[in-house]
């Protein structure tokens, strides 16, 4: 009873991690900054609903391929970020600050 | 069983919206952070969905995915890596 | 095939075995088969891949990682709930910051821990990454300096001094 009421409250608040952060995808004004937004639901999210399954389960192989799950995407979806970043970078996209500065140095 | 439910309708609106965000993008990396996003979120879902129909087989295919979109994931930004890098640099996505 | 090497083989060996059988969960004749090959076929593998490189990787599971994994989830759930708040706040509070940091202290195996754990804290991703420094993107100046502060420079740091 007591493990089905704490999954809940980590499903719930989950489900309301994810949620920030597609909200933020939109809200934020650059895409270094929407990236930011992504990786709330790619590393909060990802624990709060795997672990809340976890807590449902009878802590067979169940839970151990969950915590698989959790482990894979804890690894891969920084890298992903990282990578994402670094080839926008490398692609010549500017962040806000150096937007700002480039419009100064032509202003003045 | 109505948390479940809840929970995978919420991933299912956090999929929509990056799939929209993905969609009216003002540079290729938006869309594929949109992509990427849905790929995550799709192995949460199918995880979830496990549950919501007391299948717990599910989770291989969740795993399987994982992996999968990863892989997608990088390949496609190492083909992006190299072609920006010919194009004149900020080059915005023209087509929309 | 000396003795350090025997070592390190049957550990991978070991992993992998139960590895397998975690995920399988199945002790048929046929499966059990199938999965002594693959297991078998990958340890071949990581041995010809370590005489073409020459970098081992051992695996670190010692208790200082196990202990920094636990204060890195502390972190992460500190951080969401600061971007969440930025997320659902007004958006003038954000000041996107582009900082180098110094990885020369921090030993080459442990480097993708430190560049992955940076990015794994919401509020800051490493955008880049060379021999002496790491780029690190922000969305608040007050993470930077917490990531100036050294603290999970010198934990990450100190795994590897262990583990050598």
């Amino acid at each position: 009873m007591i493990l089905e009421t704490l999954s809940t409250i980590l499903l719930i608040s989950g489900a309301f991690f994810s949620l920030t952060g597609a909200i933020g995808l939109f809200k934020f004004p650059d895409f270094f900054t929407r990236v930011h937004a992504a990786s709330v639901t790619d590393s909060i999210a990802t624990i709060l609903i795997i672990s809340g399954l976890i807590l449902r389960t009878d802590f067979d192989l169940v839970a151990i391929k969950l915590l698989f799950i959790l482990v894979f995407l804890l690894l891969t979806s920084p890298t992903a970020s990282h990578a994402l970043a670094k080839s926008a970078r490398h692609g010549g996209l500017l962040t806000l600050a150096e937007i700002r500065d480039t419009q100064n140095k032509d202003n003045g | 069983m109505l948390v479940l439910t809840a929970t995978s309708v919420a991933i299912l609106s956090v999929m929509a919206l990056a799939l929209a965000r993905a969609l009216k993008a003002d540079t290729v990396y938006d869309r594929i952070l949109g992509v990427n996003m849905v790929g995550t979120k799709t192995a949460l879902f199918i995880a979830v969905m496990g549950f919501l129909g007391g299948r717990p087989d599910f989770l291989d295919i969740a795993i399987v995915y994982a992996l999968i979109n990863f892989i997608g994931m990088i390949a496609v930004l190492r083909f992006f890596e190299y072609t920006a890098t010919d194009g004149e640099p900020g080059d915005k996505e023209q087509s929309s | 095939m000396d003795r350090k090497t025997i070592i390190y083989l049957v550990t991978w060996t070991l992993i992998l075995a139960v590895f397998w059988l975690l995920l399988s969960g199945f002790f048929k004749p046929l499966l059990l088969s199938f999965g002594l090959a693959s297991v078998v076929l990958v340890v071949v593998l990581v041995r010809r891949m370590d005489n073409t490189d020459n970098q081992p990787q051992k695996p670190s599971l010692s208790l200082p990682f196990f202990r920094y994994i636990a204060w890195l989830l502390g972190q992460i759930v500190l951080s969401s709930s600061q971007v969440a708040k930025l997320v659902w706040g007004s958006s003038k509070r954000l000041s996107p910051t582009t900082t180098k940091l110094p990885v020369a202290h921090i030993p080459e195996d442990s480097r993708v821990l430190y560049a992955n754990s940076i990015t794994m804290t919401p509020g800051t991703l490493s955008v880049d990454i060379d021999d002496n420094y790491v780029t690190v993107h922000a969305l608040r100046e007050d993470s930077i300096k917490s990531l100036q502060g050294g603290k999970m420079a010198n934990s990450v740091a100190n795994i590897s001094g262990d583990k050598n």
